[in-house]
Formats: structure tokens, sequence, C-alpha cells
């Protein structure tokens, strides 16, 4: 029973940080940036909808505000930080540094408007507990998780392989170069793919807060387990970074049968280090 | 002449790779550009490309300098690229390669559409649903041939295209250049390392030695002189 509850509760978590890992992946895969600010915009739009649904604003309404608001957030860190770097000939290593101060920046502008401390962000809907066969119990907000993220990562899977953009976002992803003499325009594609995945990790940047409350420097660690998916999963493969996710926090979740709440980190890790050592090249790593 | 280049200079950081280089290519003309590995052949297509910016000299296409021109305006006026080894989309199949560059390049009225290359390169259509990565190294090379020509080209720089080849499948390759050349009046510069092959398609020969320009004449001409003594 117990058992059952955390490998669900995983799987809900497990979908919102695949949303993460998908939208970390689709940027690195296309812009090659390790876009460490990501979690900045993660955490932004959690804050947008709490101050939005406290003024009254319906969550559906709030929620899609919010993704607007990561919209432009992500697109001029593309415009104005990544894409002026990548003129002058930065090193990889530069703009990781320039994304870290992105984060910090975020961060601590979140932190002096709203507060340094863990907002509690709760809508009724959310916090209502359903009860499911197996005496299963799952509040609201993580039924909405669980059906908004697993939903999310649908509609991205269709976008890249069935529409015109996401085929040429694949292009961009696949060879660079030749993207670049064939006038698909990779810089242009690189501000929509940014857009797009800041839209797509502000899902789970405002359903998870009504789960455990807005923290400004909260979206770190959430992109760290993301990051380790993408990786685990194979670099370039969006079905490989939202199922390791998945599979991360379910392992994670389960371990709590056995070891202590403090160690989940650990088993993050540890599911890393032996990717590292049998499967470098990720789970399903193009050929 | 469609593409003329003036007095080029180019190179990368503080090395000058080209210098002083000037040729011409007319519609419908084959030039083969030969020289010596390190010549300059490729910062040459580059530098026309508009990859590199020239430190002197002139690029002009059909009459019109490029300097100002960005990349994406130079294939979008026809002048278009097929880089050495690295021509398609290896991650998308053969049919999402064809349709990404065809809806930014060959819009209505283009002299070679999606269905126009499916015709002139049946292996392409069989393998439509095939990851364009997995096909062997001929295939891989038509349908990089494929979308340098998609759309509407009036010149083709072609970047060793007969590397890693067969020599059955460089005849078909180079057969299937000379007849877009010839059926459309297609320009095109071939750097070729196969000597041989380039100058039994090509209409003019230039060749390069150390960044500039040490001949420039007909096949004829080139295969009377002593040939290796250029490289």
């Amino acid at each position: 029973m117990l058992a059952l509850q955390l490998l669900v509760n995983g799987i809900v978590t497990g979908s919102a940080l695949g949303v993460v890992a998908v939208s970390f992946a689709l940027i690195y895969a296309t812009t090659r940036v390790f876009h460490v600010a990501h979690a900045g915009v993660y955490t932004l739009g959690g804050y947008l909808a709490w101050s939005l649904m406290r003024h009254g604003v319906p969550a559906i309404a709030a929620l899609l505000v919010a993704m607007a608001g990561c919209v432009v957030l992500g697109s001029l860190i593309q415009i104005l930080l990544y894409a002026r770097l990548e003129r002058r000939g930065a090193a990889q290593l530069v703009v990781l540094i320039a994304s870290l101060g992105a984060l910090a920046v975020i961060q601590n502008l979140i932190a002096a408007i709203y507060s340094p401390d863990i907002l509690n962000f709760s809508a009724a809907w959310a916090g209502q507990v359903v009860a499911l066969p197996g005496g299963l119990r799952l509040t609201g907000a993580q039924i909405a998780t669980v059906v908004l993220d697993f939903a999310a990562f649908g509609a991205t899977l269709v976008f890249a392989h069935r529409t015109l953009l996401g085929k040429r976002i694949r292009a961009v992803a696949s060879n660079p170069f030749l993207a670049e003499i064939t006038r698909l325009e990779p810089r242009r594609v690189h501000v929509y793919v940014m857009a797009i995945a800041s839209a797509l990790v502000c899902l789970p940047g405002v359903l998870g807060p009504l789960d455990y409350g807005l923290q400004p420097y909260g979206g770190v660690t959430p992109l760290l387990t993301a990051t380790i998916a993408m990786i685990a999963g194979g670099i370039g493969s969006l079905a490989g970074a939202f199922g390791l996710a998945v599979a991360i926090v379910v392992l994670q979740n389960l371990a709590l049968l056995v070891m202590p709440g403090e160690w989940s980190i650990g088993v993050t890790f540890a599911i890393f280090v032996v990717f590292m050592l049998f499967r470098p090249r990720g789970l399903f790593a193009g050929k | 002449m469609i593409l003329e280049l003036e007095g080029l200079a180019a190179g990368y950081g503080a090395k000058t790779v080209i210098s002083d280089l000037s040729f011409a290519v007319a519609e419908g003309e084959i030039l083969a550009l030969l020289g010596h590995n390190g010549a300059g052949k490729t910062t040459t297509l580059k530098t026309a490309m508009g990859l590199i910016a020239p430190r002197a000299g002139l690029v002009r296409f059909a009459g019109v300098p490029l300097a100002r021109v960005p990349v994406a305006e130079r294939v979008a006026r026809g002048l278009r690229l097929l880089p050495e080894g690295r021509g398609i989309f290896p991650d998308l199949t053969v049919a999402e390669n064809i349709d990404v560059v065809a809806a930014r390049l060959a819009a209505g009225g283009a002299m070679f559409t999606p269905e126009a290359l499916y015709r002139l390169l049946p292996v392409l259509a069989e393998r439509r649903t095939t990851r364009a990565g997995s096909m062997s190294g001929g295939q891989q090379q038509m349908l990089a041939f494929a979308l340098a020509i998609l759309g509407t080209p009036r010149c083709l720089l072609l970047d060793e295209p007969s590397i890693g080849l067969a020599p059955n499948l460089v005849e078909r390759l180079f057969a299937q250049v000379r007849d877009v050349c010839r059926a459309h009046g297609v320009a095109v510069v071939l750097v070729e390392q196969n000597v041989a092959a380039a100058l039994a398609l090509a209409d003019r020969v230039a060749i390069m030695n150390s960044g500039k320009l040490v001949f420039d004449g007909t096949p004829e001409a080139a295969r009377a002189s002593n040939l290796w003594e250029h490289f």
C-alpha cells in the first residue's frame, strides 16, 4: 500500500521533472548552451501565477499569463545574452558562467520583490484530496500535474516530429552548419526553442509549488535532476529525458522504503554514476 | 558571369589562407578548382558563401556585390554550397531532410521541387522514411546533392563531393551534376581531390597553390601543361 502510494507519487513528481528535462534537453540539443538560468525561468513561472491568483485571476488564465512571462524571459536571455556571446565567439564555459550569472540575478530579484522565505501557494482545488481505488490518495494539484505534464510531453513529441517548425528545430540540432547554408536560420530557431522550452518549463514551475510552496532558489534541484535525466536518457532524445526523469524520481521515492529521505539525492547520483560507467552516451542516444 | 571573385583575401585569426584571388564562373559552366591540401579551396568557397568575412577584395553574384549580404540571403538568391562530408541532417529521415529545406527554399515555381528531386534521384524516393544518417555513403551524398539543388540554384559550390565514394558512385554523381548544369544553366565550382574525374567533368580548370591562383584554363591546357608542377 505504502509502496504503491510512493510509486504513484514518484510518477506524479517524475512527470513534472520530465517536462523540466524535456525543455532543458530541447535547449541543449539545439543551442548547445547549458542553460542553467532555466531554473530561474521555472521559478519565475510559479511566482507570476501566485501573484495573479492572489488577485483573483482564475488558475488557467494565471498559468497562461505566467507562460507568456516565461517566454519573454527565456527569449530575452537568448537574444541579449547567449546570441551576443555566440557572435563574439565565446567559449562554452563563458556562456555557462553567464547563464549562472543570469540565474543569480533572477533568483535575487525574485527574493527582493517577494521574499527569500518559502511562500505558501495554495488554491482550493489544488488541496482537495481525491481517494482512488487501492487506497491511493492524490491532491488536485497532483492530478493536474500528472495529466498536464504527460499531455505537454506528448504534445512536444508530436510538435517535434509532425510540424515543420519541429522538424526545422531538429534539423538545426542535427547539423547546425548545414542549417546555416540551407537558410534554416539557426539563430532565429534558437530564439523559438528558448521560447517554447520556457513555456514548457512554466507548467511544472506553477504546478509543483502548489504542492510544496514557492522558494526563490527552488529551481536548482529540479534542474539538477532534469540534467541527469537528460544525460542518462541520451542527449538529443526527448523521450529518453522524460522517461529517465520519471524513473529517477520513482526510484527516489521507492528508496524511502529502505533509507531515510535525505538520501534521495544520493539515489539520483548513484543512477548517474551507473550510466556514466556502463552507458555514458545515455539510454536512447542517437546512433 | 554569375559568380565573380576579385582580389579576394581571407583567413582565420592571424593566418591569411587566400590572397589576391580572382576568378569567375559563367551560367552553365563547370569550373574545377584544384590544388594541394591546404591550398585554400574550401576557404575560397566559404568566403564566397559569406561564412568567412573577406579581408580584402570583392565577391559579386549576378553582377551585385555581396559584401553586406548575409548567408541566408545569398542562399535565397541561388548561391548554394555542398559542404564536404556534412551535407545532410543525419537524425532526420530523407523526407524530413527534403521537406524542411524545401519549406525555406523551394517556394512556388522553383526549379527543383521535392517531387522533381524524387524523380531525378529515385533512390531518395525509395528511402523517404529512412533515417538519413543510417544510409550508405553514396546515398547520403545523393541526398546532400539534392539538398544543395533544392529550389532554384544558380551557382553550386561543391566541396569534395566524391570523397569516400566508390568510382561508380562518383561517375553517377558527376553525371547528375553535369545534367543539372547543362539542362538548367546552373554554374558549378567544383573543389575536388579526384583530379582525373574533375578534369573529365569541367569546362574550365583553376589551380590554387598556397592561397593564390596559379593556373586558369581549359582541361586540355591543364592536361598539356605539367599539371603536377602547379600543386
